[in-house]
């Protein structure tokens, strides 16, 4: 291949690559994007919309009703939390009507419920909200038994208790969100027991704060609102035993993952501000509502704020967004809840429309995904290949500059990781290879190095106090001289000398002729 | 005596610069003026030129207006500042004589933050505390030939050269506020008078 059909290729690729997502925004709402050094660039988008469950499809189901959750069971069948209907309606594989869980009356009914768990055996836990209790059917619809408010010493008697969203671990330990509850997650046991709470969110330090309660009396502090830590909104559970939690009203860290005793494993010791970065300002902070996880540890989180889905990779990178707030297909009005099937596919609930978004992954979201999840194994230099790819089709993606110059970094191509980490904007990983890379020049160079340090020495221990003393003694003797010929002029003229420059005696001895 | 000699001469003899320049015709503003383009110029290099672990801000962040105007305008503001300040209280410096001093007083800055700066090139973020400290020391150089040339050009003592120095700081506070202040009425004044023109169009 020549270069003028090298060329033409190059073309052809970038123009398909511009043309596709383009062509395809008429049936997009919204554009993709990712950051770049903190800024906004345009990127190619992740997920496309795919097709709406809204019950009207079959009649069996009847229509939805302010759907509120949803939740994927291992074998492919769907429950979505029909919320104004007051039941909970299982579908298959296939999409079609199975039964439907929440009894007419009697103690099996259900009254607005916001979320499910199933477990493996078919089992059905529903946070039966305004009931105040998490309800148990079998795996054939049949209600078993509900686990009502939990009492202990450590809830107290005012605790109003309002089940929202829930998951079961391993032990069949129940964790419990319950609406407005700020002390963490609540651990029910098998028998309904109160276990204690679980991950609880703290309240950070704070100078205004110290100097409020410094400065003002006892009456003036009551009359302020009280400072609580912030709640867990939505929660969900992976194959380890991590927690996956989503928080309301905070700025950063929206999104932990908690390890069994608690603690935030995805933002060890940073403070990152998850969602969008600046667009929304100071006073619109993300509100994230619902978030699941992908085996692979790709976390996709839904912002109410926004009516946006954000995906981050599992070290809390940011990989794509999508959605908005709107009434095209793709776009939701009110989004209450997300999950992920097998397949990689998102399924968003609208609750203001009555219905749930299917969205499914493009060609480019694919190659991300597969790319990103071999860099967080650390598995770089597989993934460079990935990464270069990703690259070509889109030249923004600031996550496959880093991870190609990771790649090179370990392959000991510093200098080449150099220029990858300097595109991606990346000062900390720069710094590192440039050390490494420094440490190599230097010693491929030695001889250069070496002879260099030994001359200085030299010019430093033996040139320059000679060069200083010939200075001061040719000073000296300026001065001296200057000294002898201006003690013969007037007071005026010999301030003039105070130059002490040897270059002086010249002009001056000619003056002196003329006059 | 040329800027070249007079920058050499403050480096390594502040004490006798600040005498010598009271002498008459010494004060040249020209030199002066020269001085601070040569700080400008030195800000707007170690910007570009730092190594990029150290640059702080991206290229496009970089507005060299902004950065003259971060220069000239606190350098200019504390002269005049300094000067009102010194003069009313009993001060012997002329304000030519500040101008030349303040501006000679940057020296340290337009020649040690080169080299600094070449030394980012070289060295990495592990080693960030000697660009650091090799930066606050030549700040604090600086700082002491404020210092210096506030006690020696007016003939104070130590302690009053600090006070009046926090007096011209707070002066300096004075004019922003007043100019900022200015630059609001105008600004309220020009958009009255335009409204008023429109009006008047729009009715007549």
């Amino acid at each position: 291949m020549n270069a003028a059909s090298k060329c033409k290729a190059l073309f052809v690729a970038l123009l398909v690559s511009v043309l596709l997502p383009t062509s395809a925004s008429a049936t997009i709402p919204y554009h993709g994007y990712t950051y770049s050094s903190d800024r906004e660039v345009r990127s190619i988008a992740g997920y496309v919309y795919a097709g709406s469950i809204d019950g009207t499809e079959d009649p069996a189901i009847g229509a939805l009703n302010r759907p509120e959750s949803l939740y994927f069971a291992e074998d492919g069948m769907l429950y979505i939390v029909d919320s104004g209907n007051n039941r909970i309606v299982q579908l298959d594989r296939d999409r079609r009507y199975v039964r439907s869980f929440g009894d007419v009356e009697g103690p099996g009914a259900l009254s607005e419920p916001k979320g499910v768990y199933v477990k493996a055996d078919g089992t059905v836990y529903a946070a039966d909200t305004k009931n105040g209790r998490i309800a148990v059917f079998d795996a054939a619809g049949a209600f078993v038994r509900d686990s009502p408010k939990p009492e202990s010493p450590l809830i107290g008697s005012t605790f109003s208790y309002s089940p929202s969203k829930l998951v079961l671990d391993k032990r069949d330990y129940m964790y419990v969100v319950s609406e407005g509850n700020t002390q963490g997650l609540l651990q029910i046991d098998p028998t309904g027991q109160f276990r204690g709470f679980y991950g609880a969110n703290h309240v950070g330090f704070s100078w205004s704060r110290l100097f409020v309660k410094l400065i003002a009396t006892e009456a003036q502090q009551r009359k302020l609102s009280a400072i609580v830590p912030a709640e867990f909104s939505n929660l969900e559970l992976d194959a380890e035993g991590f927690m996956y939690t989503t928080t309301l009203g905070e700025e950063v860290n929206q999104l932990k993952r908690l390890s069994p005793v608690g603690v935030d494993t995805l933002n060890l010791g940073t403070a990152r501000p998850y969602g969008d970065l600046y667009t929304v300002g100071p006073f619109a902070m993300a509100s994230f509502i619902g978030v699941t996880v992908s085996p692979e540890g790709i976390i996709s989180a839904l912002d109410l704020q926004t009516s946006k889905v954000f995906q981050y990779d599992k070290l809390g990178n940011f990989l794509f967004s999508f959605g908005g707030t709107g009434e095209q297909n793709g776009l939701f009005v009110t989004p209450s809840d997300l999950k992920q099937d097998a397949n990689g596919n998102l399924y968003v609930v609208d609750r203001g429309r009555n219905r749930i978004d299917m969205f499914r992954t493009t060609p480019f979201a694919d190659l991300v995904h597969e790319a990103s999840t071999l860099y967080v194994d650390g598995r770089y230099s597989e993934a460079e290949a990935l990464w270069q790819e990703v690259l070509r089709v889109n030249g923004n993606y600031e996550m496959a500059y880093i991870a190609i110059g990771k790649a090179m970094y370990k392959a000991e191509r510093y200098r080449d990781a150099m220029d990858y980490f300097e595109l991606a904007g990346a000062r900390a990983d720069y710094s590192v290879a440039f050390k490494e890379y420094r440490k190599e020049y230097v010693r491929e160079h030695f001889a250069v190095f070496a002879i260099g340090a030994i001359l200085l020495f030299v010019a430093l221990r033996w040139g320059a106090p000679r060069l200083i003393r010939a200075i001061v003694v040719r000073r000296r003797q300026a001065i001296e001289q200057s000294g002898v010929q201006a003690s013969g002029q007037t007071d005026g003229e010999a301030s003039s000398q105070g130059s002490g420059q040897a270059g002086a005696q010249g002009p001056g001895a000619g003056k002196e002729l003329t006059r | 005596m040329s800027t070249f000699a007079m920058m050499g001469r403050i480096l390594a003899k502040p004490f006798d610069f600040f005498e010598e320049i009271q002498e008459p015709g010494m004060v040249r503003v020209a030199q002066a003026l020269y001085i601070v383009a040569l700080a400008y110029l030195v800000r707007m290099l170690t910007l570009y030129a730092a190594g990029f672990s150290y640059q702080s801000r991206e290229p496009y962040e970089i507005s060299a207006v902004q950065e003259l105007i971060w220069l000239v305008v606190p350098w200019a503001t504390w002269c005049v500042a300094h000067w009102a300040v010194s003069a009313i209280l009993d001060g012997e410096g002329k304000f030519r004589e500040i101008v030349y001093g303040s501006a000679f007083a940057l020296v340290p800055y337009a020649v040690c933050m080169i080299p600094v700066t070449l030394l980012t090139r070289i060295l990495s973020l592990d080693e960030s505390g000697t660009v650091q400290i090799l930066t606050l020391a030549i700040y604090a150089w600086v700082a002491w030939l404020v210092l210096l040339k506030v006690k020696i050009l007016h003939n104070f003592n130590l302690g009053k050269a600090l006070f009046i120095i926090s007096l011209s700081i707070v002066g300096m506070l004075i004019v922003w506020f007043a100019g900022i202040l200015l630059f609001g009425l105008a600004n309220q004044f020009i958009s009255f008078v335009t409204d008023i023109a429109k009006e008047l169009r729009l009715r007549a």
